[in-house]
């Protein structure tokens, strides 16, 4: 057992820990839109698959509790990386460029990440932990979305997830070793068109739900 | 000499971090370095300048050269903000004042990690790279009793491949232009030779686990994918060796 | 003084083997109990290092760079000889002693360099099984170029770097040994001084380049590898560092230096192009495969290279060399592009040039081929002279590369001090008076890796060594000098810098010391290099103190040698009055410009003893025995 915590707390590991929770969160975000897409059918067709969704009782809970523990680990790795990263270089540069490689996303993956998590726990709050005895799925979100500010923040919020998985997904491939001339330059377009989809998918639907409401 | 085509002469405003030894504080030192020749390299600037601080009885600026041909890995620093300065895969030995202007400013730093202790000025230790290799970048072999040179095939493939990495110069500004002052490009590099190579393969796991172990005791930054080594590189080594360095390592530990 | 150069007696090629059977060995169990020091980490003391430390014997190995990976050999680029006859076309270990031997004008010992030739197929094999990268066929064989003086394929190589490549090796073999505790590594330290007790070199002072500490180190036997002395002449492609300190301080201490004035102006380099220039840059002689050398057959044409047409130009060597053509040994191509500058052919701005042209290769191979071969080298020329060689012939002019002289040393690399070894391009054996491309690498790893390893265990188990700590009267003695020296630089606050003493020993020596000599040239030089030195020790600027990183005190140390050096060397030239290899003696030439050497009179290795401070130098002579091959008038035609 001693060889495997060492493995996954040498710097490679932790980089295989971020990619493999990454990728998980990835999958999830894809299902998690394809779910959500269904508003564009009507609200019952959405509060159908609610229903469904919740019918699946404890498998749910399992995603659930897996879903946390990937969290878990995915946000405090990636605070020890930052940590470790930060004590790497005690005196900084004071004049710094960038010579080319870094992107908007994976300069802020830190950041972008902190964000993430706060807009997490208020997303869990507004749309998961909340009384649905009275109310239906449809209702809850365009009861939320009727306050352009929380519409605006989640629209901010959506472009942020973009950012950083538009440096993740690619960044996840490479961690795991999975980098070749022949099918990188590939990896990269899927990166960025996924992110692109996670970001607009996501982003358009309180305008609709919105405009339906 | 007469003039060469071309030739201009500049007038630089040059910033210097100057500082006595690793434990002093340091600071930024403005000179000016006049009649600069856009023949000259970057390093034939300082001597011009130190030649001149020398005369006026005050301590040159201390900066690591050998080769000055781009090849020993010696010389390097932090030019407005980049390793080796603006040009692409040029050490700073090999920059030429061509690629600045007439009343350019320029400010130079030393190489900043911790693994790197500042010994004076713009000379850093880099001891922290043979530690590396003393750990496993090598194939264990003692003098005499190799086979025949052509009885280990190598596909010219995979040789042009380990050469490419194996261009490493070993100057650190792969650590340096790091947003993370990680070593990865370094080590990725040494295991990518060797993994390429059927010499290198008897070793390969001992290589990858003791090279990533030295490298993490170190206490170099982690690698997060930015790519800024590979654009730092002067001997523009590929990421895809980090990703090699990766999969050994992965390899190594779980199967 | 006796100089028994140590040749085994019985024939050629068995001479090596006999030797090593005769030599004593050092039980295994003791060979522990023996300290060596190694100076130098470049390939033949990085080697060296590795290979004793693998037998068991107790290393310290310094530099003065921060890695022993940065040592000098790293800038090789060209490639590595061997006899190996992998392309099939006529070599063998006879041809390449024979092509060194002649290719060195007859000036080096038959013996020693019948086994550089034997043995340069073991060191492939050992660079292979390093994991050095060497360039393949498509097949997965080993594949081969040709070098100057040779007619056959012979050079292995890593691109253009194939120093680093077998430096690398050498340096991770020596990293192993360092992991392995049996290799102490001490970098960024100089060597000032070496110690000698009761008649046995026993160990070295070095002054430690970051703290200014004076170190005094012990040892059984002392190895030197600290490369060559070309920064005599300020301008040269060898490393900043590089540097005649440490030969020097041997010889001071009674190590005998031989054939100082040999000197290799390597044909290929990028031409100076300023005062300022610190550097001069070398483009590997493997150019010449596929690159013609031409001038303007008009003096004086100013015309861009492209409008002079195929009819107007002088492919000299090819037309002077019909055999060899652009091929030929790098004193002859160097020598010729000098005579076609003196005759007004030179071309660019300085008309201190010559065209090396790719055109007919990119036109014959394409773009692609002559890249794939040469593109890191184009890379360098581009960058440095911001022209590009795929469109417009490089421009190229000779400049000083290597040194054949260095410290005498007999058949088992044994200075005239016991227990002083001295291997690669600071001992002077196996060239002769002109070094063949791609033989220098050769040399220095057969001294490290074959020869060293055998031949101190015979000094070794032979000699009656007592124990000597640092504490004895000759470190101490020792120490003092040095420092006494080194305050000696910083008390005098004169108004020169070192660079610029430096600069001037430099234009001397090419002046009047240079590619071709005569000796009024020569007397000129002696009596301004008497000069300089006089003001330098009156005048000399160095900054900052002892206790610290200083650059400038290091260089004023070096350069203080250089001078007193480059005294030596024009000495040995004025001496010597033939023409041989690359020293060329102006009186001395055939009908054809050809150097010529007498063999009756200068058949011997000219070699120099100190005689005191300010006292003119003892000259012996080794004689030189050709048993086994004809002295002829090299001929490349
Ligand atoms: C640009 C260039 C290209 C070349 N290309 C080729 C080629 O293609 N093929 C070929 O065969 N040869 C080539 N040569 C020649 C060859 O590279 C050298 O002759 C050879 O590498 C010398 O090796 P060395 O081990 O003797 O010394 P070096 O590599 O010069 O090493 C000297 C070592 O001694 C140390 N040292 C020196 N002085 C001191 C001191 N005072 N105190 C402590 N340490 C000291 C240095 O730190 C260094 O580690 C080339 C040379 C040059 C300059
Ligand atoms: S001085 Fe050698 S790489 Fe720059």
């Amino acid at each position: 057992m001693n060889w495997f915590i060492s493995t996954l707390w040498s710097s490679i590991g932790k980089k295989l820990m971020m990619a493999i929770t990454g990728l998980c969160f990835c999958l999830f975000l894809l299902g998690h839109l394809a779910g959500n897409l269904t508003v564009y059918g009507g609200k019952d067709l959405f509060n159908a698959y609610a229903e469904n969704l919740h019918a699946l009782g404890p498998l749910i809970t399992l995603i659930e509790i897996l879903l946390l523990f990937l969290a878990i680990v995915h946000v405090l790795t990636g605070c020890f990386l930052f940590y470790g990263n930060f004590r790497a270089r005690p005196k900084r540069y004071i004049k710094k460029k960038s010579v080319g490689g870094r992107t908007i996303g994976s300069a802020t993956m830190p950041y972008t990440g902190v964000f993430m998590l706060g807009f997490i726990i208020l997303h869990l709050l507004n749309f998961t932990f909340i009384d649905k005895a009275d109310q239906t799925s449809f209702q809850i979100i365009s009861n939320t979305f009727s306050s352009p500010f929380y519409v605006m923040f989640y629209m901010i919020a959506m472009v942020v997830i973009g950012f950083h998985v538009s440096h993740g997904l690619w960044s996840a491939f490479q961690s795991i070793g999975a980098n070749h001339p022949k099918y990188m330059p590939f990896i990269h377009i899927v990166s960025i068109v996924f992110s692109l989809l996670i970001g607009a998918g996501f982003g358009v639907l309180p305008v609709y739900i919105t405009l339906i409401s | 000499m007469t003039q060469e085509k071309g030739e201009k002469s500049i007038n630089l405003t040059v910033k210097v971090w100057r500082q006595e030894g690793p434990v002093v504080k340091g600071r930024l030192e403005t000179y000016e370095a006049r009649n600069i020749s856009t023949n000259m390299s970057f390093l034939e600037m300082l001597d011009v300048i130190n030649e001149e601080l020398t005369l006026e009885g005050k301590e040159p600026i201390a900066f690591d050269h050998d080769c000055r041909e781009g090849i020993c890995g010696m010389c390097g620093a932090m030019v407005n903000g980049r390793a080796h300065g603006p040009e692409k895969g040029t050490t700073l030995c090999q920059l030429h004042m061509r690629h600045f202007s007439d009343r350019d400013t320029v400010v130079i730093e030393p190489w900043r990690s911790r693994a790197f202790k500042l010994v004076r000025d713009l000379v850093v230790d880099r001891s922290a790279f043979d530690k590396i290799i003393q750990a496993g970048g090598y194939i264990s072999v003692n003098t005499g009793g190799s086979p025949d040179g052509n009885a280990i095939l190598v596909p010219q493939e995979a040789a042009e491949k380990a050469m490419d990495a194996a261009a490493c110069i070993g100057c650190g500004a792969c650590v340096a232009s790091c947003p993370n002052a990680s070593a990865m490009l370094f080590v990725g590099a040494k295991v990518s030779q060797f993994a390429l190579l059927p010499q290198g393969k008897p070793e390969a796991e001992k290589r990858a686990l003791a090279m990533v172990r030295e490298m993490d005791d170190l206490r170099f930054g982690n690698c997060t994918n930015e790519r800024e080594c590979e654009a730092a590189c002067p001997k523009e080594i590929s990421i895809t060796n980090i990703a090699r360095l990766n999969r050994e390592f992965l390899k190594a530990s779980f199967f | 003084m006796q100089l028994d150069s140590k040749q085994p007696g019985g024939p050629l090629a068995d001479k090596w083997d006999n030797h090593i059977f005769d030599l004593k060995l050092v039980n295994p169990a003791n060979k522990r109990k023996f300290e060596i020091i190694v100076v130098g980490t470049g390939l033949a003391g990085g080697s060296a290092s590795a290979s004793l430390a693998e037998l068991g014997y107790t290393v310290k190995t310094f530099c003065i760079q921060d890695s022993p990976r940065r040592a000098h050999s790293i800038a090789a680029q060209g490639g590595i000889n061997a006899a190996k006859n992998y392309p099939n076309d006529g070599d063998s270990v006879w041809r390449l002693f024979y092509d060194t031997i002649k290719g060195g004008d007859y000036r080096s010992r038959e013996a020693n360099v019948y086994r550089l030739a034997q043995i340069s197929n073991q060191i492939i094999d050992q660079c292979v099984a390093q994991g050095v990268p060497f360039a393949r066929e498509y097949g997965g064989l080993l594949a081969n170029r040709s070098f100057g003086g040779a007619q056959v394929s012979r050079t292995f190589y890593a691109r253009g770097q194939t120093g680093q490549q077998l430096l690398l090796g050498a340096y991770g073999a020596l990293s192993r040994q360092i992991a392995a505790g049996k290799v102490t590594l001490f970098t960024r330290q100089d060597m000032l001084d070496l110690v000698v007790v009761n008649g046995q070199v026993r160990g070295i002072i070095t002054r430690n380049l970051i703290s200014g500490r004076i170190e005094a180190h012990a040892a059984d036997a002392v190895v030197l590898a600290t490369g060559g002395y070309s920064n005599v002449y300020y301008l040269s492609t060898n490393a900043m560092t590089s540097n005649i300190s440490a030969a020097c301080s041997a010889y001071r201490k009674g190590a005998v230096f031989a054939n100082p004035c040999f000197t290799q102006i390597h044909p290929t380099c990028i031409p100076v192009h300023g005062t300022y220039q610190s550097k001069l840059t070398l483009m590997s002689e493997s150019l010449r495969n596929d690159g013609r050398v031409w001038v303007p057959k008009t003096p004086g044409d100013k015309r861009q290279p492209r409008q002079i047409p195929e009819s107007e130009r002088d492919y000299y060597l090819e037309n002077r060399y019909p055999s060899f053509g652009n091929l030929v040994p790098r004193d002859v191509a160097s020598r010729n592009a000098k005579v076609q500058c003196d005759a007004d052919k030179g071309v660019g701005e300085t008309g201190l040039a010559v065209y090396l042209d790719f055109e007919d290769a990119i036109k014959r191979d394409g773009k692609d081929v002559i890249a794939k071969k040469y593109g890191n080298l184009f890379q360098m020329y581009e960058k440095i002279t911001a022209d590009n060689p795929y469109e417009a012939p490089m421009m190229i002019y000779p400049a000083v590369h290597y040194t054949m002289g260095g410290l005498w040393v007999d058949y088992n690399l044994m200075s005239s001090l016991p227990g002083l070894f001295v291997l690669g391009e600071a001992n002077f054996s196996d060239h002769g008076a002109n070094r063949l491309g791609a033989s220098a690498l050769m040399q220095g790893l057969a001294d490290g890796y074959f020869i060293i390893p055998y031949t101190i265990g015979g000094y070794l188990s032979g000699a009656s060594i007592e124990k000597v700590s640092t504490d004895h009267q000759a470190f101490r003695d020792s120490v003092q000098a040095v420092e006494a020296r080194i305050q000696k630089f910083l008390s005098i606050k004169g108004r020169r810098t070192v660079d610029d003493f430096h600069r001037e020993l430099g234009t001397i020596m090419w002046e009047y010391c240079g590619m071709s000599r005569n000796d009024e040239n020569l007397l000129k030089a002696k009596e301004r290099i008497g000069e300089l030195k006089g003001e330098f020790w009156e005048n000399v600027l160095v900054s900052g103190s002892a206790g610290q990183f200083n650059q400038n005190l290091e260089k004023a140390g070096r350069v203080a040698d250089f001078i007193e050096f480059g005294e030596l060397m024009v000495t040995d030239a004025m001496a010597r009055k033939e023409s041989c290899g690359s020293h060329f003696s102006e009186a001395f030439q055939t009908e054809e410009n050809e150097a010529k050497r007498d063999d009756e009179n200068f058949c011997h290795v000219s070699v120099y003893e100190h005689g005191g401070d300010n006292k003119d130098p003892v000259c012996h002579k080794e004689p030189l025995v050709f048993e086994n091959v004809e002295l002829t008038q090299r001929s490349y035609k």
